[in-house]
């Protein structure tokens, strides 16, 4: 091993951290963060149409509003597409004024009929909309598409101007609310407002600033399926996790003998190393199900005159079964190979002393054995308790999702049945957390098993 | 105590009775091995007779899926059927495809991403090299499938949701630990002299490394990229979450499981099985390299 310092182990770990961190610490935190965090709930309110003023107050999404006043105002054109989102039209037109001259400038497209447009649709020449019963029979012209901005000059209906360019302007409502009994009033864009037909009411749509919510956490605590999940996620653990580390060390001490076809003991005790949870769920459903394996050895056996429903929702305790077998089934295999590389690192004099003097079978297991295989069985018990939180499909394909139900599932179940990312992300953060308190501990054995090393 | 007495009584008697003590002991011996045999072959039953089952449901007649009691004899009557019956079920064969191409996006990335990483970690050692590596150990053990969920809304987001693709780059997070791992045990199983060795009879290190350590390391990274993509080819929770219209096979088989019949459920519960239990039967003998590294 090289013992230079120099720059090159950074550059070539440097993919894989930067890769580590954008698919893995990044969508950690972006769990946390969609779980707690409410990214919507506020509308913030300008003290002037434009997103260049200062935030002067807020209401809450869903806060009922009326709306005092409109301006049109510059929009991104990629943002037309937003519901909610209104939009003003403004010609920019050149026409002869009321008093005779030539003016230039800005009319809004309700003021002005389009007449002619050219190849492309846009409008070239218009005439100026007559008013009815209006008390001014002139319609202005601005500097600015903006009612606010100066007066040019003022043009007869019907008069015929010549359009020049036109811009589409997002419509910003002054609204009046009340948040916590105080009235509040302020400038917000359209988009994020529904107004009702009567064009004066309305309420917020959504927000354009978040705050902290627990929300999310409430309504997953809430979900009649969580506890359940989170209890059977934990019984699951704690009947799988001991019977599968006996298997594994039964397993391992019997590739320890090396037998006459060890290879091919590994090699069976290893195929479930690379199954699909899926297809073993499906298996152990193949044995479970009512006219499956198990009830049709039973009753050709005579031992049962007629099969059982297993997997119903009366049985609940038989899908437990079912999934703890094929849990066991499935994942002692990694515990195996754990044991195994463990038992390697055992020094060969060691056993072979303990032979020597006399110790049977159990007691070289017992008090030789064990006692040095404990750094891995450590390792692989919180690796064992981590991957047991992600069990999912061995639970679908047994039980359908409803009867049993676990939280990797339940995740699923908000994100994909029920559309609710958040309270998926929320059980994305609470899965996340247990792991982390578990690879905590985890990451210290390690260490001090390191340090024990040196 | 009294055989010691005996021995100087009588030899004669004595050879006899350690004659008997040895046979007895030999026997004990071969009655312990056979019961070793014994529970070995037990639990190669334990293991192999669900593959069994399903291997037989899968390779019969879909009305022979049907039958009860059905018999343990299996492939009675043997045919394609229910295998065909699944395959050409909607959505199977374009399914199959993007697994493939999601599980060889996974390996060539992961491998590409894991490998220099791992020749860093076993060949150097350098200031945070621990952190380093307990860093990976912790993202190994981590359910990383898990953060599938606010993937899907950054992938939302940036209008890369429902390809294989994005599903790939997910797949990738998952496996690049262990390959990292991996890769690193296998580098660390050659001796660093014989690169030196190369460097001393006139190579560049570059050179050094490509004919010397990468003929050395290639099996065990290629047993390295065939667990990767053993793992995305199995994975089925983020393929779940991250497609909708371009599933994996194993998503598209969870996504109609509650509308699909028993054979096509066994049909692609064993077709599933195939390539695991060919490709842990290739790299065997690495598995140790890969698993015995996490207790270290």
């Amino acid at each position: 091993m090289k013992k230079r310092l120099n720059l090159t182990p950074y550059w070539l770990i440097l993919p894989s951290v930067i890769y580590l961190a954008l698919f893995f610490a990044w969508p950690m935190v972006q769990a946390l963060t969609l779980s707690i965090w409410d990214g919507d709930a506020r509308l913030q309110l300008r003290a002037e149409a434009t997103l260049r003023s200062p935030v002067s107050d807020w209401l809450p999404r869903g806060a009922p509003i009326e709306v005092v006043e409109r301006r049109g105002n510059t929009v991104d054109p990629d943002d037309l597409g937003q519901s909610n989102l209104r939009t003003e039209v403004w010609f920019y037109i050149r026409g002869e004024s009321a008093d005779g001259r030539t003016v230039e400038g800005w009319a809004p497209e309700a003021r002005v009929r389009v007449r002619e447009t050219d190849a492309a649709g846009a409008p070239t020449l218009g005439t100026i909309r007559p008013r009815i019963g209006g008390s001014d029979p002139l319609t202005t012209v601005y500097a600015e598409p903006s009612v606010v901005s100066d007066v040019v000059g003022r043009i007869e209906s019907n008069a015929v101007v010549a359009i020049e360019r036109q811009t589409i302007l997002e419509l910003w409502y002054l609204v009046r609310g009340e948040r916590d009994g105080a009235a509040i009033e302020g400038w917000a864009p359209s988009r994020y407002v529904q107004v009702f037909g009567d064009n004066v009411r309305g309420r917020i749509d959504r927000g354009d600033a978040g705050e902290l919510t627990l929300r999310y956490l409430r309504s997953m605590i809430n979900d009649r399926f969580f506890w359940p999940a989170l209890w059977t996620t934990l019984l699951l653990m704690a009947i799988i996790i001991p019977v599968q580390f006996v298997l594994a060390i039964i397993m391992a001490l019997i590739i320890q003998q090396q037998l006459r076809g060890n290879t091919f003991f590994l090699y069976v005790f290893a195929i479930a190393l690379g199954v699909s949870e899926l297809a073993v769920g499906i298996v152990w459903y193949a044995i479970f199900t009512q006219n499956g394996y198990l009830n049709s050895i039973l009753v050709s056996l005579g031992w049962l005159a007629a099969p059982i429903p297993y997997l119903t929702a009366d049985t609940r305790h038989w899908i437990i079964v079912a999934i703890w077998l094929a849990e066991i089934w499935r994942a002692t295999a990694l515990v195996m190979v754990i044991v195994v590389a463990g038992l390697q690192a055992i020094s060969h004099e060691i056993l072979e002393a303990a032979d020597l003097f006399g110790a049977n079978l159990w007691k070289r297991v017992r008090y030789v054995i064990l006692p040095m295989l404990k750094p891995s069985l450590q390792v692989a018990l919180i690796l064992r308790t981590i991957l047991a939180l992600q069990v999912f499909a061995v639970v679908i394909a047994l039980s359908g999702g409803d009867v049993v139900t676990v939280l990797a599932n339940e995740a699923y179940r908000q994100y994909y049945t029920l559309r609710n990312v958040n309270v998926a992300a929320a059980y994305a953060a609470l899965i996340l957390l247990l792991s982390m308190f578990s690879a905590a501990v985890y990451l210290r054995m390690v260490r001090s098993h390191e340090e024990m090393q040196e | 105590m009294s055989v010691t007495g005996n021995i100087a009584a009588a030899p004669v008697q004595a050879s006899e009775e350690m004659l008997r003590v040895r046979q007895r002991a030999l026997l004990r011996h071969r009655i312990q091995r056979g019961f070793v045999y014994l529970l070995a072959l037990a639990l190669c039953l334990w293991v192999l007779a669900p593959i069994w089952f399903i291997a037989s449901m899968a390779l019969t007649t879909p009305a022979t899926v049907r039958t009860f009691p059905k018999g343990v004899l299996p492939f009675i009557p043997f045919s394609f059927d229910t295998m065909q019956f699944f395959l050409t079920s909607q959505g199977i064969i374009p399914g199959l495809i993007n697994s493939v191409v999601v599980a060889l996006i996974t390996l060539a990335l992961s491998t590409v991403i894991a490998a220099p990483a791992g020749y860093a970690i076993s060949r150097f050692l350098f200031p945070g090299r621990d952190f380093y590596r307990l860093s990976i150990l912790a993202v190994r053990a981590f359910p990383v499938v898990i953060l599938a969920i606010p993937l899907a809304v950054v992938f939302i987001n940036v209008g890369i949701y429902d390809s294989v693709y994005s599903l790939a780059l997910m797949h990738t997070a998952l496996t690049l630990p262990t390959t990292i791992l991996v890769i690193g045990s296998v580098f660390a199983s050659i001796p660093y002299e014989l690169e030196e060795a190369a460097q001393v009879y006139g190579c560049t290190p570059l050179q050094a490394f490509r004919s010397v350590v990468l003929p050395l390391v290639a099996p065990g990274i290629a047993a390295s990229a065939i667990f990767t993509f053993v793992m995305s080819w199995n994975e089925v929770f983020a393929a779940s979450i991250l497609t909708v219209r371009n599933r994996t096979l194993p998503a598209q088989v969870l996504a109609t499981l509650n509308q699909s019949s028993e054979p096509y459920q066994f049909a692609g519960a064993f077709f599933m099985m195939i390539p695991a239990l060919i490709f842990i039967f290739l790299i065997r003998r690495y598995l140790f390299n890969m698993w015995g590294q996490i207790s270290k």
